[in-house]
Protein backbone atom coordinates (compact mmCIF):
# COMPACT_ATOMS: atom_id res chain seq x y z
CA UNK A 1 0.00 0.00 0.00
CA UNK A 2 1.34 3.20 -1.30
CA UNK A 3 0.03 5.51 1.89
CA UNK A 4 1.61 2.67 4.21
CA UNK A 5 4.64 2.79 2.49
CA UNK A 6 5.32 6.18 2.95
CA UNK A 7 4.63 6.61 6.19
CA UNK A 8 6.98 3.61 7.29
CA UNK A 9 9.46 5.65 4.79
CA UNK A 10 9.01 8.58 6.60
CA UNK A 11 9.74 6.79 10.04
CA UNK A 12 13.06 5.75 8.65
CA UNK A 13 14.39 8.25 7.47
CA UNK A 14 13.37 10.64 10.24
CA UNK A 15 15.11 8.05 12.67
CA UNK A 16 18.57 7.58 10.73
CA UNK A 17 18.19 11.56 10.79
CA UNK A 18 17.54 11.87 13.86
CA UNK A 19 20.04 9.12 15.37
CA UNK A 20 23.25 10.77 13.86
CA UNK A 21 22.22 13.93 15.91
CA UNK A 22 21.11 12.10 19.09
CA UNK A 23 24.06 10.04 19.28
CA UNK A 24 25.79 13.23 20.06
CA UNK A 25 24.07 13.60 22.37
CA UNK A 26 23.79 11.79 26.06
CA UNK A 27 21.51 13.17 28.12
CA UNK A 28 19.96 12.31 31.67
CA UNK A 29 17.68 9.21 31.57
CA UNK A 30 14.04 9.19 32.30
CA UNK A 31 14.08 9.26 36.41
CA UNK A 32 11.70 7.54 38.73
CA UNK A 33 8.62 9.42 38.50
CA UNK A 34 9.22 11.23 34.79
CA UNK A 35 5.79 11.03 32.55
CA UNK A 36 6.28 10.43 28.42
CA UNK A 37 3.23 11.37 26.46
CA UNK A 38 3.29 10.73 22.30
CA UNK A 39 1.15 10.39 19.27
CA UNK A 40 1.75 9.43 16.05
CA UNK A 41 0.39 6.97 13.40
CA UNK A 42 0.39 3.15 13.22
CA UNK A 43 -0.45 0.68 10.85
CA UNK A 44 -2.15 -2.20 11.11
CA UNK A 45 -1.58 -4.98 8.75
CA UNK A 46 -5.48 -6.32 7.33
CA UNK A 47 -6.40 -9.87 6.99
CA UNK A 48 -8.51 -12.21 5.17
CA UNK A 49 -11.52 -13.40 6.83
CA UNK A 50 -12.58 -16.42 4.15
CA UNK A 51 -14.81 -17.26 1.44
CA UNK A 52 -18.29 -18.21 1.44
CA UNK A 53 -20.87 -19.33 -1.35
CA UNK A 54 -24.25 -18.93 -1.40
CA UNK A 55 -25.41 -22.16 -1.82
CA UNK A 56 -28.90 -23.10 -2.42
CA UNK A 57 -29.76 -27.37 -1.88
CA UNK A 58 -29.93 -29.67 -4.72
CA UNK A 59 -31.51 -33.05 -4.55
CA UNK A 60 -29.09 -35.68 -3.45
CA UNK A 61 -27.01 -33.92 -0.99
CA UNK A 62 -25.77 -31.68 -3.69
CA UNK A 63 -25.20 -27.60 -3.76
CA UNK A 64 -25.60 -25.00 -6.22
CA UNK A 65 -23.75 -22.45 -5.79
CA UNK A 66 -25.54 -18.91 -6.52
CA UNK A 67 -22.38 -16.84 -6.00
CA UNK A 68 -19.13 -17.13 -3.73
CA UNK A 69 -17.91 -14.05 -1.39
CA UNK A 70 -13.98 -13.79 -0.32
CA UNK A 71 -14.04 -11.18 2.60
CA UNK A 72 -11.05 -9.10 3.63
CA UNK A 73 -10.59 -6.75 6.69
CA UNK A 74 -7.76 -4.29 4.78
CA UNK A 75 -4.99 -2.87 6.25
CA UNK A 76 -5.35 1.17 7.51
CA UNK A 77 -2.92 3.71 9.08
CA UNK A 78 -4.58 4.64 11.77
CA UNK A 79 -3.37 7.15 14.82
CA UNK A 80 -2.35 6.90 18.45
CA UNK A 81 -2.00 8.52 21.81
CA UNK A 82 -0.35 7.63 24.52
CA UNK A 83 0.88 8.47 28.13
CA UNK A 84 3.52 6.81 30.22
CA UNK A 85 4.75 6.48 33.68
CA UNK A 86 8.71 5.48 34.23
CA UNK A 87 9.09 3.69 37.23
CA UNK A 88 12.77 3.47 36.68
CA UNK A 89 15.18 4.61 33.94
CA UNK A 90 14.25 1.23 32.46
CA UNK A 91 10.69 0.51 33.60
CA UNK A 92 7.69 2.31 32.54
CA UNK A 93 3.92 1.31 32.11
CA UNK A 94 2.29 3.37 29.48
CA UNK A 95 -1.69 3.47 28.18
CA UNK A 96 -3.02 4.44 25.20
CA UNK A 97 -5.66 4.84 22.75
CA UNK A 98 -5.54 3.25 18.86
CA UNK A 99 -8.24 4.75 16.47
CA UNK A 100 -8.34 3.41 12.96
CA UNK A 101 -10.75 2.97 10.17
CA UNK A 102 -9.98 -0.19 8.07
CA UNK A 103 -12.32 -1.25 5.34
CA UNK A 104 -14.43 -4.51 5.20
CA UNK A 105 -14.39 -5.83 1.43
CA UNK A 106 -16.41 -8.61 0.83
CA UNK A 107 -15.61 -9.54 -3.03
CA UNK A 108 -19.10 -11.00 -4.85
CA UNK A 109 -18.01 -13.64 -7.79
CA UNK A 110 -19.31 -16.45 -9.79
CA UNK A 111 -22.87 -15.48 -10.13
CA UNK A 112 -25.13 -18.24 -11.26
CA UNK A 113 -27.12 -15.82 -13.83
CA UNK A 114 -23.84 -14.02 -14.17
CA UNK A 115 -24.77 -10.92 -12.08
CA UNK A 116 -21.28 -8.91 -12.77
CA UNK A 117 -18.88 -9.11 -10.17
CA UNK A 118 -19.01 -6.62 -7.21
CA UNK A 119 -17.02 -5.53 -3.91
CA UNK A 120 -18.96 -4.30 -1.33
CA UNK A 121 -17.11 -2.12 1.33
CA UNK A 122 -17.87 -0.75 4.73
CA UNK A 123 -16.14 0.97 7.07
CA UNK A 124 -15.08 0.03 10.65
CA UNK A 125 -14.44 2.76 13.65
CA UNK A 126 -12.33 0.59 15.60
CA UNK A 127 -10.44 1.82 18.79
CA UNK A 128 -8.08 0.19 21.35
CA UNK A 129 -7.82 0.95 24.30
CA UNK A 130 -4.71 -0.35 25.81
CA UNK A 131 -2.18 -0.65 28.42
CA UNK A 132 1.62 -2.24 28.10
CA UNK A 133 4.72 -2.07 30.31
CA UNK A 134 8.06 -1.28 28.61
CA UNK A 135 11.65 -2.44 29.45
CA UNK A 136 14.00 0.11 27.90
CA UNK A 137 18.00 -1.15 26.88
CA UNK A 138 20.78 0.80 27.62
CA UNK A 139 19.02 3.64 29.11
CA UNK A 140 22.45 4.23 32.26
CA UNK A 141 22.24 6.98 34.83
CA UNK A 142 23.57 9.48 32.87
CA UNK A 143 20.88 8.40 29.90
CA UNK A 144 21.30 7.86 26.10
CA UNK A 145 20.18 9.80 23.09
CA UNK A 146 18.71 6.09 21.79
CA UNK A 147 16.78 3.99 23.59
CA UNK A 148 15.92 0.75 22.58
CA UNK A 149 12.93 -0.54 24.23
CA UNK A 150 10.29 -4.17 24.33
CA UNK A 151 7.14 -3.98 25.35
CA UNK A 152 4.05 -5.97 25.86
CA UNK A 153 0.76 -5.42 26.94
CA UNK A 154 -3.18 -6.10 26.47
CA UNK A 155 -6.10 -4.26 25.79
CA UNK A 156 -9.99 -3.55 24.76
CA UNK A 157 -11.10 -3.77 21.32
CA UNK A 158 -14.21 -1.86 20.03
CA UNK A 159 -15.21 -1.47 16.78
CA UNK A 160 -18.38 0.14 15.25
CA UNK A 161 -19.87 -0.22 12.11
CA UNK A 162 -21.06 1.81 9.30
CA UNK A 163 -24.06 3.82 11.12
CA UNK A 164 -22.29 2.79 14.35
CA UNK A 165 -25.40 0.81 15.42
CA UNK A 166 -23.68 -2.05 15.75
CA UNK A 167 -20.36 -2.72 18.27
CA UNK A 168 -18.13 -5.63 18.43
CA UNK A 169 -15.74 -6.09 21.15
CA UNK A 170 -12.82 -8.03 21.69
CA UNK A 171 -9.46 -8.11 23.82
CA UNK A 172 -6.09 -7.69 22.08
CA UNK A 173 -2.55 -9.00 23.54
CA UNK A 174 1.08 -7.18 21.67
CA UNK A 175 4.15 -7.35 22.21
CA UNK A 176 6.68 -5.68 20.20
CA UNK A 177 10.08 -3.84 20.39
CA UNK A 178 11.26 -0.32 18.82
CA UNK A 179 13.33 2.51 19.56
CA UNK A 180 13.25 5.83 21.10
CA UNK A 181 15.63 8.73 20.13
CA UNK A 182 15.51 11.85 22.32
CA UNK A 183 16.55 15.02 21.14
CA UNK A 184 18.30 17.16 24.21
CA UNK A 185 19.68 16.13 27.14
CA UNK A 186 17.19 17.86 30.03
CA UNK A 187 14.43 16.58 31.88
CA UNK A 188 11.94 17.75 29.23
CA UNK A 189 12.69 16.65 25.84
CA UNK A 190 11.48 15.87 22.38
CA UNK A 191 11.96 12.79 20.96
CA UNK A 192 10.28 10.35 18.11
CA UNK A 193 9.55 6.70 18.94
CA UNK A 194 9.42 3.92 16.45
CA UNK A 195 8.14 -0.02 16.79
CA UNK A 196 6.86 -2.93 15.65
CA UNK A 197 5.17 -6.00 16.92
CA UNK A 198 2.34 -8.12 16.57
CA UNK A 199 -1.23 -7.44 17.79
CA UNK A 200 -3.15 -10.64 18.41
CA UNK A 201 -6.75 -9.86 18.65
CA UNK A 202 -9.48 -11.94 20.10
CA UNK A 203 -12.95 -10.92 19.67
CA UNK A 204 -13.91 -7.65 17.61
CA UNK A 205 -15.39 -7.75 14.26
CA UNK A 206 -14.69 -11.14 12.21
CA UNK A 207 -16.61 -13.53 10.42
CA UNK A 208 -14.55 -16.61 11.10
CA UNK A 209 -14.41 -15.70 14.76
CA UNK A 210 -11.02 -16.89 14.80
CA UNK A 211 -7.53 -15.87 17.06
CA UNK A 212 -5.87 -13.03 14.37
CA UNK A 213 -1.85 -12.27 14.98
CA UNK A 214 -1.53 -8.93 13.25
CA UNK A 215 1.70 -7.01 12.35
CA UNK A 216 1.80 -3.48 13.33
CA UNK A 217 4.08 -0.77 13.15
CA UNK A 218 3.97 2.85 14.50
CA UNK A 219 5.72 6.10 14.59
CA UNK A 220 5.26 8.83 17.23
CA UNK A 221 6.58 12.15 18.37
CA UNK A 222 6.96 11.65 21.98
CA UNK A 223 7.69 14.00 24.92
CA UNK A 224 9.89 13.32 28.20
CA UNK A 225 8.75 15.76 31.28
CA UNK B 1 -73.13 -11.32 8.91
CA UNK B 2 -70.44 -13.90 9.57
CA UNK B 3 -67.53 -11.41 10.28
CA UNK B 4 -65.65 -13.93 8.48
CA UNK B 5 -64.77 -15.49 4.59
CA UNK B 6 -63.59 -17.93 2.90
CA UNK B 7 -60.37 -15.61 1.47
CA UNK B 8 -58.01 -18.01 -0.96
CA UNK B 9 -56.13 -20.79 -1.36
CA UNK B 10 -51.95 -21.36 -0.51
CA UNK B 11 -51.72 -21.48 -4.72
CA UNK B 12 -52.78 -18.50 -5.24
CA UNK B 13 -52.09 -15.70 -2.47
CA UNK B 14 -52.75 -12.40 -1.40
CA UNK B 15 -49.44 -10.64 -0.48
CA UNK B 16 -48.77 -7.71 1.71
CA UNK B 17 -48.08 -5.04 -0.48
CA UNK B 18 -49.50 -1.94 1.37
CA UNK B 19 -47.08 -0.57 4.16
CA UNK B 20 -43.78 -2.63 3.57
CA UNK B 21 -43.25 -3.08 7.33
CA UNK B 22 -42.23 -6.64 6.88
CA UNK B 23 -39.68 -7.89 4.52
CA UNK B 24 -40.92 -11.73 4.58
CA UNK B 25 -43.44 -12.63 2.03
CA UNK B 26 -46.34 -13.09 4.36
CA UNK B 27 -49.77 -14.21 4.22
CA UNK B 28 -52.00 -11.07 4.01
CA UNK B 29 -55.18 -9.79 3.24
CA UNK B 30 -56.39 -6.26 2.53
CA UNK B 31 -59.06 -4.75 4.53
CA UNK B 32 -59.77 -1.45 2.36
CA UNK B 33 -56.46 0.64 2.41
CA UNK B 34 -54.91 -1.71 4.90
CA UNK B 35 -53.38 -5.13 5.38
CA UNK B 36 -53.09 -7.09 7.62
CA UNK B 37 -51.00 -10.35 8.71
CA UNK B 38 -52.63 -13.82 8.28
CA UNK B 39 -51.40 -15.03 11.67
CA UNK B 40 -52.95 -17.33 14.22
CA UNK B 41 -53.44 -15.57 17.41
CA UNK B 42 -55.11 -18.73 19.86
CA UNK B 43 -52.37 -21.39 20.25
CA UNK B 44 -52.15 -24.33 20.22
CA UNK B 45 -53.52 -25.11 16.63
CA UNK B 46 -55.60 -27.82 16.73
CA UNK B 47 -56.33 -29.98 13.83
CA UNK B 48 -57.70 -33.02 12.78
CA UNK B 49 -56.39 -36.01 9.91
CA UNK B 50 -59.11 -37.54 7.48
CA UNK B 51 -59.30 -41.34 8.26
CA UNK B 52 -58.56 -42.00 5.10
CA UNK B 53 -55.49 -43.52 3.79
CA UNK B 54 -53.89 -44.23 0.28
CA UNK B 55 -51.87 -46.81 -1.30
CA UNK B 56 -48.32 -47.26 0.61
CA UNK B 57 -49.26 -44.55 3.29
CA UNK B 58 -52.04 -45.53 6.08
CA UNK B 59 -53.91 -42.81 7.93
CA UNK B 60 -51.75 -43.42 10.96
CA UNK B 61 -48.39 -42.87 8.97
CA UNK B 62 -50.43 -40.04 7.38
CA UNK B 63 -51.01 -38.49 10.35
CA UNK B 64 -47.46 -38.96 11.99
CA UNK B 65 -45.57 -37.85 9.11
CA UNK B 66 -47.95 -34.58 9.84
CA UNK B 67 -47.57 -34.02 13.07
CA UNK B 68 -43.38 -34.19 12.56
CA UNK B 69 -43.28 -31.97 10.00
CA UNK B 70 -45.84 -29.33 12.11
CA UNK B 71 -43.03 -30.13 15.32
CA UNK B 72 -40.30 -29.06 13.01
CA UNK B 73 -42.15 -25.92 12.85
CA UNK B 74 -42.82 -25.60 16.45
CA UNK B 75 -39.35 -26.17 17.05
CA UNK B 76 -37.78 -23.02 16.13
CA UNK B 77 -36.47 -21.43 18.97
CA UNK B 78 -36.69 -17.68 17.74
CA UNK B 79 -41.03 -18.27 17.21
CA UNK B 80 -43.66 -19.61 19.23
CA UNK B 81 -46.16 -21.68 17.88
CA UNK B 82 -47.53 -24.83 18.64
CA UNK B 83 -50.35 -27.63 18.25
CA UNK B 84 -52.68 -29.88 19.27
CA UNK B 85 -53.80 -33.38 17.25
CA UNK B 86 -57.70 -33.28 18.02
CA UNK B 87 -57.81 -37.02 16.33
CA UNK B 88 -58.95 -38.51 13.41
CA UNK B 89 -62.00 -37.16 11.26
CA UNK B 90 -64.23 -38.24 8.63
CA UNK B 91 -64.71 -34.43 7.46
CA UNK B 92 -63.13 -33.52 4.50
CA UNK B 93 -60.29 -30.41 3.64
CA UNK B 94 -61.77 -27.35 2.52
CA UNK B 95 -65.00 -27.68 4.48
CA UNK B 96 -66.88 -24.84 6.25
CA UNK B 97 -66.55 -26.63 9.56
CA UNK B 98 -64.80 -24.76 11.87
CA UNK B 99 -62.51 -27.92 12.00
CA UNK B 100 -58.89 -27.79 10.76
CA UNK B 101 -58.59 -30.70 8.31
CA UNK B 102 -56.03 -31.90 6.98
CA UNK B 103 -55.91 -34.99 4.73
CA UNK B 104 -56.28 -37.00 1.64
CA UNK B 105 -58.52 -35.87 -1.43
CA UNK B 106 -58.76 -36.66 -4.97
CA UNK B 107 -58.40 -33.34 -6.81
CA UNK B 108 -57.97 -35.27 -10.88
CA UNK B 109 -58.27 -31.54 -12.14
CA UNK B 110 -55.49 -30.22 -10.11
CA UNK B 111 -53.19 -32.47 -11.20
CA UNK B 112 -50.00 -29.98 -10.83
CA UNK B 113 -50.97 -29.64 -7.48
CA UNK B 114 -49.21 -31.92 -5.07
CA UNK B 115 -51.47 -30.68 -1.99
CA UNK B 116 -52.90 -26.90 -1.17
CA UNK B 117 -53.83 -25.13 1.79
CA UNK B 118 -57.04 -22.99 1.92
CA UNK B 119 -57.97 -20.53 4.74
CA UNK B 120 -60.90 -19.02 6.99
CA UNK B 121 -60.49 -15.94 8.02
CA UNK B 122 -61.75 -13.29 10.39
CA UNK B 123 -61.75 -10.08 8.08
CA UNK B 124 -61.38 -7.60 10.63
CA UNK B 125 -57.79 -8.58 11.79
CA UNK B 126 -56.37 -11.20 10.06
CA UNK B 127 -56.96 -13.70 12.66
CA UNK B 128 -56.59 -17.47 11.32
CA UNK B 129 -59.69 -18.85 12.08
CA UNK B 130 -59.72 -22.37 10.29
CA UNK B 131 -57.40 -23.54 7.83
CA UNK B 132 -57.08 -27.17 5.68
CA UNK B 133 -54.81 -28.71 3.91
CA UNK B 134 -55.81 -31.26 1.19
CA UNK B 135 -52.70 -33.75 0.18
CA UNK B 136 -53.78 -34.79 -3.80
CA UNK B 137 -54.30 -38.01 -4.26
CA UNK B 138 -53.52 -38.24 -7.99
CA UNK B 139 -49.86 -38.57 -6.97
CA UNK B 140 -47.89 -41.63 -5.07
CA UNK B 141 -46.95 -41.06 -1.50
CA UNK B 142 -44.89 -42.45 0.87
CA UNK B 143 -43.79 -41.74 4.61
CA UNK B 144 -40.78 -43.79 4.65
CA UNK B 145 -38.01 -42.92 6.52
CA UNK B 146 -35.47 -42.25 3.51
CA UNK B 147 -37.79 -41.79 1.07
CA UNK B 148 -38.96 -44.00 -1.71
CA UNK B 149 -37.86 -43.50 -5.40
CA UNK B 150 -40.57 -42.17 -7.36
CA UNK B 151 -43.27 -41.39 -4.36
CA UNK B 152 -43.57 -37.62 -2.95
CA UNK B 153 -42.72 -37.48 0.82
CA UNK B 154 -45.64 -36.84 2.92
CA UNK B 155 -43.39 -34.97 5.41
CA UNK B 156 -41.56 -32.67 2.95
CA UNK B 157 -44.82 -31.53 1.85
CA UNK B 158 -46.61 -31.48 5.08
CA UNK B 159 -43.50 -28.85 6.37
CA UNK B 160 -44.60 -26.61 2.82
CA UNK B 161 -48.05 -26.97 3.54
CA UNK B 162 -47.87 -26.29 7.10
CA UNK B 163 -45.66 -23.13 6.89
CA UNK B 164 -49.12 -21.87 4.89
CA UNK B 165 -50.89 -22.88 7.38
CA UNK B 166 -48.94 -20.69 10.08
CA UNK B 167 -49.14 -17.71 7.75
CA UNK B 168 -46.12 -18.10 5.30
CA UNK B 169 -46.49 -17.49 1.65
CA UNK B 170 -44.03 -18.69 -1.22
CA UNK B 171 -40.25 -18.22 -0.93
CA UNK B 172 -38.41 -16.88 -4.19
CA UNK B 173 -34.90 -18.89 -3.00
CA UNK B 174 -34.76 -21.19 -5.55
CA UNK B 175 -33.70 -21.74 -9.38
CA UNK B 176 -35.89 -23.74 -12.25
CA UNK B 177 -35.39 -24.64 -15.35
CA UNK B 178 -38.09 -24.75 -18.10
CA UNK B 179 -38.61 -28.26 -19.18
CA UNK B 180 -41.96 -29.14 -21.44
CA UNK B 181 -45.13 -29.25 -19.60
CA UNK B 182 -43.78 -26.31 -16.93
CA UNK B 183 -40.74 -26.35 -14.51
CA UNK B 184 -38.31 -28.00 -12.97
CA UNK B 185 -36.63 -26.52 -9.72
CA UNK B 186 -32.57 -27.51 -9.94
CA UNK B 187 -31.96 -26.35 -6.24
CA UNK B 188 -34.21 -24.32 -3.44
CA UNK B 189 -33.03 -22.94 -0.34
CA UNK B 190 -36.12 -22.58 1.12
CA UNK B 191 -39.39 -25.20 1.93
CA UNK B 192 -41.33 -22.43 0.94
CA UNK B 193 -40.29 -22.51 -2.78
CA UNK B 194 -43.23 -22.98 -4.63
CA UNK B 195 -41.68 -26.05 -6.97
CA UNK B 196 -41.35 -29.56 -4.95
CA UNK B 197 -38.16 -31.29 -5.00
CA UNK B 198 -38.53 -34.59 -7.55
CA UNK B 199 -40.35 -37.68 -6.07
CA UNK B 200 -38.25 -39.43 -3.89
CA UNK B 201 -36.52 -36.50 -2.39
CA UNK B 202 -37.11 -35.48 1.28
CA UNK B 203 -34.60 -32.32 1.50
CA UNK B 204 -37.60 -30.37 2.55
CA UNK B 205 -38.15 -31.94 5.92
CA UNK B 206 -35.58 -29.66 7.03
CA UNK B 207 -36.37 -25.26 7.40
CA UNK B 208 -33.97 -23.27 6.33
CA UNK B 209 -32.78 -19.98 7.20
CA UNK B 210 -35.00 -18.10 4.87
CA UNK B 211 -37.94 -20.44 6.49
CA UNK B 212 -36.63 -19.51 9.99
CA UNK B 213 -36.62 -15.81 9.29
CA UNK B 214 -40.20 -16.28 8.03
CA UNK B 215 -42.13 -17.48 10.90
CA UNK B 216 -39.98 -15.61 13.36
CA UNK B 217 -41.46 -12.83 11.81
CA UNK B 218 -44.83 -13.91 12.17
CA UNK B 219 -44.28 -15.18 15.60
CA UNK B 220 -41.04 -13.91 17.24
CA UNK B 221 -40.24 -14.52 20.65
CA UNK B 222 -38.73 -11.54 22.71
CA UNK B 223 -35.26 -12.93 22.04
CA UNK B 224 -35.93 -12.71 18.22
CA UNK B 225 -37.05 -9.24 18.54
CA UNK B 226 -33.64 -8.19 20.29
CA UNK B 227 -31.48 -10.14 18.48
CA UNK B 228 -31.96 -9.68 15.03
CA UNK B 229 -32.77 -6.63 12.48
CA UNK B 230 -33.70 -5.93 9.21
CA UNK B 231 -32.68 -4.36 5.83
CA UNK B 232 -34.92 -2.08 4.05
CA UNK B 233 -34.69 0.26 0.91
CA UNK B 234 -35.76 0.18 -2.25
CA UNK B 235 -35.37 -1.60 -5.93
CA UNK B 236 -34.82 1.21 -8.65
CA UNK B 237 -34.57 1.52 -12.37
CA UNK B 238 -33.88 4.15 -14.08
CA UNK B 239 -35.22 6.57 -11.40
CA UNK B 240 -38.31 4.89 -11.01
CA UNK B 241 -39.43 1.49 -8.52
CA UNK B 242 -39.02 -1.98 -9.47
CA UNK B 243 -42.29 -4.06 -8.43
CA UNK B 244 -41.77 -7.66 -7.82
CA UNK B 245 -38.11 -7.28 -7.76
CA UNK B 246 -36.99 -10.69 -5.41
CA UNK B 247 -33.76 -9.56 -3.02
CA UNK B 248 -31.62 -11.88 -1.15
CA UNK B 249 -29.82 -10.67 1.86
CA UNK B 250 -26.32 -12.98 2.05
CA UNK B 251 -24.67 -13.37 5.40
CA UNK B 252 -20.78 -13.75 4.12
CA UNK B 253 -20.00 -14.90 8.22
CA UNK B 254 -22.80 -17.70 7.86
CA UNK B 255 -24.00 -18.18 4.36
CA UNK B 256 -27.05 -17.70 5.45
CA UNK B 257 -29.74 -16.62 2.74
CA UNK B 258 -33.01 -14.41 3.31
CA UNK B 259 -34.86 -13.24 0.65
CA UNK B 260 -37.75 -10.70 0.58
CA UNK B 261 -39.70 -8.73 -2.38
CA UNK B 262 -40.13 -5.37 -3.12
CA UNK B 263 -44.04 -5.20 -3.18
CA UNK B 264 -45.14 -1.42 -4.09
CA UNK B 265 -44.70 1.38 -6.58
CA UNK B 266 -41.93 2.79 -5.21
CA UNK B 267 -40.00 -0.52 -5.06
CA UNK B 268 -39.86 -0.38 -1.54
CA UNK B 269 -38.91 -3.99 0.14
CA UNK B 270 -37.86 -5.00 3.77
CA UNK B 271 -35.93 -8.78 4.59
CA UNK B 272 -36.37 -9.08 8.19
CA UNK B 273 -35.53 -11.61 10.57
CA UNK B 274 -31.83 -11.52 9.94
CA UNK B 275 -28.39 -11.86 11.45
CA UNK B 276 -26.87 -8.53 12.95
CA UNK B 277 -23.35 -8.02 10.84
CA UNK B 278 -22.49 -7.27 7.27
CA UNK B 279 -24.54 -8.45 4.89
CA UNK B 280 -24.28 -8.73 1.03
CA UNK B 281 -27.82 -7.72 -1.03
CA UNK B 282 -29.18 -9.30 -4.48
CA UNK B 283 -31.76 -8.04 -6.47
CA UNK B 284 -33.40 -10.32 -9.25
CA UNK B 285 -36.17 -10.79 -11.71
CA UNK B 286 -38.84 -13.29 -10.32
CA UNK B 287 -38.39 -15.57 -13.12
CA UNK B 288 -37.85 -18.67 -11.43
CA UNK B 289 -41.54 -19.56 -11.06
CA UNK B 290 -44.98 -18.73 -12.03
CA UNK B 291 -45.75 -14.73 -10.70
CA UNK B 292 -49.31 -15.75 -9.58
CA UNK B 293 -47.38 -18.24 -7.07
CA UNK B 294 -46.13 -15.22 -5.37
CA UNK B 295 -48.34 -12.61 -5.87
CA UNK B 296 -52.05 -11.72 -7.42
CA UNK B 297 -52.53 -10.44 -10.69
CA UNK B 298 -52.73 -6.88 -9.11
CA UNK B 299 -49.30 -6.41 -8.89
CA UNK B 300 -47.84 -5.86 -12.14
CA UNK B 301 -44.05 -7.09 -11.81
CA UNK B 302 -41.19 -5.76 -13.73
CA UNK B 303 -39.33 -9.20 -15.31
CA UNK B 304 -37.06 -6.32 -17.36
CA UNK B 305 -33.82 -6.10 -15.34
CA UNK B 306 -30.47 -7.72 -14.94
CA UNK B 307 -29.41 -9.25 -11.96
CA UNK B 308 -27.54 -7.19 -9.10
CA UNK B 309 -25.69 -6.82 -6.30
CA UNK B 310 -25.36 -3.82 -3.97
CA UNK B 311 -22.30 -2.01 -4.08
CA UNK B 312 -22.26 -1.71 -0.55
CA UNK B 313 -22.00 -4.57 2.43
CA UNK B 314 -24.97 -3.48 4.77
CA UNK B 315 -24.51 -3.80 8.63
CA UNK B 316 -27.51 -5.36 10.25
CA UNK B 317 -28.41 -3.77 14.25
CA UNK B 318 -29.46 -6.32 16.48
CA UNK B 319 -32.90 -5.53 17.14
CA UNK B 320 -33.25 -2.54 14.45
CA UNK B 321 -32.78 -2.15 11.07
CA UNK B 322 -31.00 -0.44 8.29
CA UNK B 323 -32.83 1.88 5.93
CA UNK B 324 -32.47 3.71 3.02
CA UNK B 325 -30.73 1.13 0.62
CA UNK B 326 -31.65 1.90 -2.93
CA UNK B 327 -30.14 -1.13 -5.33
CA UNK B 328 -30.43 0.48 -8.98
CA UNK B 329 -31.01 -2.37 -11.32
CA UNK B 330 -30.74 -1.41 -15.19
CA UNK B 331 -33.10 -3.04 -18.23
CA UNK B 332 -32.06 -6.08 -19.81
Amino acid sequence: MRLVALSASFVLLAAASAFAQAARLSGQAPRAGSWEIGGGVVYIQGFDMGDQSADLTRPGNDTLELFTTSSELKSVVGFQGRLGFYFSPQLSVEGGVRYAKPKLSIRITGDFENAPNETAEETLSQYLFDGSVLWHFGQSATGGGVVPFVMGGAGYLRELHDAQELVETGVEYHAGAGVKIWFGSGGQRFGIRAEGGISVRDGGFDFEDKTRYTPVAAGSLIYLF
Amino acid sequence: MRPWARLLTACALVILAAAPVIGYLKLGSRLGSQTVTLRWRNFPVRYFVTDRGVDGVTAQQFQTAVTRAIGTWHAVETATTSSQFVGFTQAQPGGDDDMTVIGYQSRPAQNRTLAATSFFIDTTDGRILESDIFFNTVFPWSTSESGTTGRFDVESIAVHELGHLLGLSHSALGETELISGGRRVLAAESVMFPIAFAAGNIDDRSLKADDIAGISDIYGTPAFTRGFGSISGRVTKNGQGVIGAHIVAFNPATGRMVGGFSLSEDGSFVIAGLEPGPHVLRAEPLDDGDIESFFDDSLDVDLDFNVKFYERAVVVPRGGGTRNVEIRVTPK
